[in-house]
């Protein structure tokens, strides 16, 4: 299965789920934890369910293309379930049914794996998630964000595409993985992960990534100090900043002693960021709260079925290469999509 | 006949460092409460899987006993007018308990005397007060790290899916009410996610053994100690089929354990071009990064490794392939970062040092290397070991400097070991690069030393340099904060200089340390000296007491005398322990106090052996002249048990003197002449031990 395909796959699949499947957020994040979709949706007693494909850039990981396993930029497939169905692991391993994964002839184990962001003021409990021994993906029952306890509790289920497309591929480097489209990933993304690289090691203006960190950080406090706090334009400034940070650290520009501080800089935002988009939610009575009364028979019966028939026809044809991936994805769509006796 | 309780919690995969923990508790728990519980004779077991953790109780009555409780009422003056008949408070407690006023009996309270009652306790089903216990110990089990989940109400280490809580006489045949975490207790569990995760009808089955079985036969074997033998056998038949045998591994073998409940293990092949790699990377890219044990032939790491997985085989190779393939990643990664490491020579990485910061209040690691190099100079020179100075400064220059390499950025554990591997590769000698990569060993009070007199004295200045800057900055370690390690750090030099051994007195090396340090120190100098003495003698003191193997308070008369050329140290307390069983050391403790104490009171005074004219202290005067030259020879000889029957010779002439001498008397100049005798007297002691810390036997 290419890199395509599987993103196709897993989409459609949480988009069967009742998940909202978003976009990526137009910013330059360090993960899909960072999009408001998941940071702010986390937050308050509303439930959600969406799913979407992240870029995720990692600066100080980027190895010049050089490297079969490390990128500065990856794509992180994220899905949010919130409130954490009591069926989220048996959802999981559906997922996986989807892309051919037969748990049958397989080894898929949980193994603790805790996650922690300082720069968003979160945590959660959760695992890394082994497919015959390769990380697929983490696994993590959010505990806090923006440093405000959590409840509901969700589950976020975060897929490294790439991993997961050289293993089905058996590939051992990622520049050689299928993308699609005739074209492997390594056509598509080398010279990014060249010139990403020369730029956050090599090349980066040290004191314009300063400047800019710190005007972001005085135009985030004047969007939270706004009568009414401009929540998203806030974040979106300590997303910045959050990148900024990353570029300093990858260009070495960041002494231990101030590592600390800048982190804290930009937690503080996100936990305002939080704050402030609870006082929002709960200006508006947690409108979601309301649909939930309305949908939540279909809403919760729905995604279980679906996981069931999933798990059993998910014998997704795989292997198809090159040229043909657009009649594999729409295979692959016209055999996820039949058990639309969803309704 | 008794009956036997089964409880089982279905959850989600708990941590396997959390397991060992829990099962511990439980089993405590669980006895205890059910011995409060009035009954007597039973067993209790716990066994656990990842995904669930069992209590099997036998022999249990259907019926708890009958019991009988004590109970304290009001103080007797209270609960009796003057004429002896009863009030209010009286007759409204023997109410209370439903016993009769006649009944009421005195009893010693913890306050007084106080009125008393038997409380008659009938007993209850069983089944609801197993439910209870459940109920009251499960929650307040100790878990590395609780999470909420769904609605967020409740907290355990996992979210609970189910509860089988069943009991019976010869068969689990009624339900026990049990509700925790919100999951109310039933009758039916599931097997193995994979392999069999139908449902598992629990109630009717014939006892504990015959749920076992059921649980084997779908898949899931609930001892781990045998999933632990299981892999333990496969992973030895494994190793053999290549002519291979197992790197030992026990603390690995029992986390596997924890990590399945269908023990498998299978056999995965390296590409042979990774065993260029050195052997330490191999095992930890292996060991930690992905749990596997490694083959090892003729003493080398073998192109093998043994993966667990949760299931019995491998029908398609899928399960091999996946671990091959991640391996081989994780290895084609190391490989890529030794490299990239080694296109420079190791030795041109010093500048880079410069910009890596050891602390921010104590500088940079080049600063680091630079105090190093002249804190090992001079314990090496105080140490006797006829080090050449310029071999102690090259290895200190290369101590820290694969902190500026991939490899240590990506394998933070190999700190040390990969510098010691770019070193040897660099054409070092052999010494040079053994306190490379030994600087951090050892760890605790096991492990292997630093390899030769070299290695130990870097690793000994090194972490005396670290523990000088902390204490000078003010990171001092309190109660359960010790951030840096500094207690461990400390233990480290104590029991380098114990048994490699170094001659060198560690209280002067902290001086020295300090010093080298003084631009950083931001308290006073004197009370850094002072915190950091107290705190090297405190690990000087557990060492005594454990791998020196002697009793608290002969730690501290050897260190009460003087401490800090550790050798020595052990070896006086290993003579106090051996000899303080002799019936002369309870008498010599009790006067040797007397000794002390008199001095420390009134000062020592001028020696004036002329002015002695009573013969007990003539006999003293001749006793102590002759111990002072007994222990000068053993002192040198080492040999302190000799020292120590020396002064046990003292004993006698010292009671004697108790008895018929009066030390503080009139005469100013007598008396300042008999305190500097028993001044004399304490010296010649503290050359080896304060005895006076000695309790009489």
């Amino acid at each position: 299965m290419d890199l395509q395909s599987l993103i196709l796959t897993l989409s459609r699949y949480w988009g069967e789920q009742g998940c909202v499947v978003q976009q990526p957020y137009d910013l330059e994040v360090g993960a899909g934890t960072m999009h408001p979709e998941t940071f702010l949706r986390v937050l308050g007693p509303e439930p959600y369910r969406v799913a979407y494909v992240q870029p995720s850039r990692r600066p100080a990981d980027a190895r010049f293309g050089e490297n079969p396993f490390r990128f500065g930029k990856h794509f992180q497939m994220q899905v949010i379930l919130k409130p954490a169905p009591e069926n989220v692991q048996e959802l999981f391993l559906a997922s996986l049914a989807a892309l051919g994964v037969e748990p049958a002839v397989h080894d898929v184990r949980f193994e603790e794996d805790n996650w922690e962001s300082p720069t968003l003021g979160a945590w959660g409990v959760g695992w890394q998630v082994l497919l015959d021994g390769v990380e697929i993906t983490q696994f993590t029952y959010f505990q806090q964000a923006g440093g405000l306890d959590l409840q509901p509790i969700s589950a976020e289920l975060t897929y490294g595409l790439e991993r997961i497309a050289m293993f089905l591929q058996r590939k051992n480097s990622g520049f050689e993985m299928e993308w699609g489209g005739g074209l492997t990933y390594g056509q598509v993304r080398h010279q990014d992960e060249v010139e990403l690289s020369r730029y956050a090691f090599d090349v980066a203006d040290v004191d314009m990534l300063r400047r800019q960190f710190e005007d972001w950080e005085r135009e985030a406090g004047r969007c939270l100090e706004q009568e009414e706090p401009l929540v998203i334009p806030a974040l979106e400034a300590a997303l910045k900043m959050s990148h900024l940070f990353n570029l300093l650290d990858a260009r070495g520009a960041i002494a231990v002693t101030e590592r600390v501080a800048l982190i804290g800089r930009v937690r503080k935002i996100a936990q305002r960021c939080a704050r402030a988009y609870i006082a929002q939610r709960e200006r508006l009575s947690f409108p979601l709260l309301h649909r939930q009364d309305n949908e939540a028979q279909k809403g919760n019966a729905a995604p279980r079925n679906r996981g069931n028939a999933g798990n059993g026809r998910a014998a997704t044809p795989h292997g198809g290469s090159g040229g043909r991936k657009r009649g594999g994805s729409s295979r692959s769509k016209r055999d996820e999509g039949e058990p639309g006796s969803r309704s | 006949m008794t009956g036997e309780f089964l409880l089982e919690l279905l959850c989600e995969e708990i941590p396997a460092n959390a397991l060992p923990s829990i099962r511990e508790q439980l089993t405590e728990n669980f006895a205890s409460e059910l011995a409060g519980a009035g009954y007597q004779g039973f067993t209790v077991r716990v066994a656990s899987t990842m995904r669930r953790i069992v209590v099997h109780a036998a022999g249990l009555p259907a019926m708890q006993p009958d019991r009988e409780e004590e109970v304290f009422g009001p103080p007797v003056r209270a609960a009796f007018s003057n004429d002896g008949s009863p009030t209010p408070a009286a007759l409204g407690f023997a109410k209370g308990l439903g016993v009769s006023v006649d009944s009421l009996r005195v009893a010693q309270g913890p306050k007084g005397e106080v009125v008393a009652a038997t409380k008659q306790m009938p007993g209850r089903p069983t089944p609801e007060v197993l439910g209870e216990i459940c109920e009251r110990i499960i929650p307040e089990l100790h878990v590395p790290k609780a999470m909420r989940w769904g609605s967020g109400e409740h907290t355990f280490v996992r979210p609970v899916h189910k509860i089988v809580a069943l009991f019976g006489e010869g068969a689990f045949t009624e339900k026990v009410p049990v509700s925790l975490f919100g999951v109310g207790s039933n009758c039916s569990t599931v097997g193995h996610r994979v392999t069999s995760p139908g449902r598992i009808d629990v109630r009717g089955v014939k006892g504990f053994a015959a749920y076992e079985h059921l649980l084997a036969e779908a898949g899931v074997v609930l001892d781990p100690e045998e999933r632990r033998r299981t892999i333990e056998g496969c992973a030895g038949s494994l190793a053999a089929e290549v002519g291979c045998e197992v790197r030992p591994d026990p603390a690995l073998l029992a986390e596997m354990a924890e990590l399945v409940e269908c023990p498998g293990l299978l056999r995965g092949e390296i590409a042979g071009r990774f065993l260029d790699l050195p052997d330490e990377v191999l095992v930890t890219t292996l060991r930690h990064h992905q749990k596997c044990l490694v083959l090892v032939r003729d003493g080398a790491v073998a192109p093998y490794f043994l993966a667990v997985c949760d299931r019995p085989d491998d029908p398609e190779g899928h399960v091999r392939r996946g671990n091959e393939w991640v391996a081989g990643a994780r290895l084609a990664d190391a490989a890529f970062f030794f490299s990239q490491d080694r296109k420079k020579p190791f030795a041109s990485r010093r500048e880079a040092l410069a910009k890596v910061m050891f602390h921010q209040k104590v500088g940079t690691f080049a600063q680091k290397s630079k105090a190093v190099e002249a804190l090992a100079g001079s314990l090496a020179e105080a140490a006797e070991l006829g080090l050449a100075p310029e071999l102690i400064a090259h290895a200190c220059s290369l101590l820290k400097l694969d902190l500026t390499t991939s490899m240590v950025g990506e394998f933070p554990e190999l700190q040390g070991v990969i510098g010691g591997i770019y070193a040897r590769l660099g054409g070092e000698p052999e010494e040079v690069w053994h306190a490379v990569a030994d600087q951090y060993v050892p760890v605790g009070l096991e492990g292997a030393l630093p390899r030769g007199p070299l290695a130990a004295i870097v690793g000994v200045a090194d972490r005396l340099d670290t523990l000088a800057g902390m204490f000078g900055a003010g990171e001092i370690p309190s109660g359960s904060k010790d951030p840096f390690a500094l207690r461990r750090a400390a233990l480290a030099v104590v029991r380098i200089a114990a048994e490699a051994p170094l001659r060198c007195d560690l209280q002067e090396a902290t001086h020295r340390a300090l010093l080298l340090r003084k631009d950083t120190v931001t308290g006073e100098m004197d009370a850094a000296v002072a915190a950091l003495l107290d705190f090297l003698e405190e690990r000087v003191r557990y060492y005594l007491t454990t791998a020196a193997g002697v009793k608290p308070e002969v730690a501290d008369a050897v260190l009460a005398a003087r401490w800090g050329v550790v050798p020595d140290d052990v070896a006086r307390a290993r003579a106090l322990e051996a000899v303080r069983g002799e019936e002369v050391f309870g008498s010599l403790a009790v006067a040797f106090k007397r000794v002390r104490n008199m001095v420390s009171k009134s000062g020592e005074g001028r020696f004036m052996g002329q002015l002695l004219r009573e013969p007990a202290e003539k006999e003293l005067l001749a006793a102590v002249s002759r111990a002072e030259k007994e222990v000068q020879r053993t002192v040198e000889r080492g040999d302190h048990e000799m020292g120590l029957r020396a002064l046990a010779g003292l004993a006698a002439p010292l009671d004697t003197f108790f008895t018929d001498v009066l030390v503080i008397c009139e005469d100013k100049d007598l008396r300042a002449a008999r305190l500097a005798l028993l001044g004399r007297v304490e010296k010649v002691f503290l050359r080896l031990a304060d005895v006076s810390r000695l309790s009489a036997p």
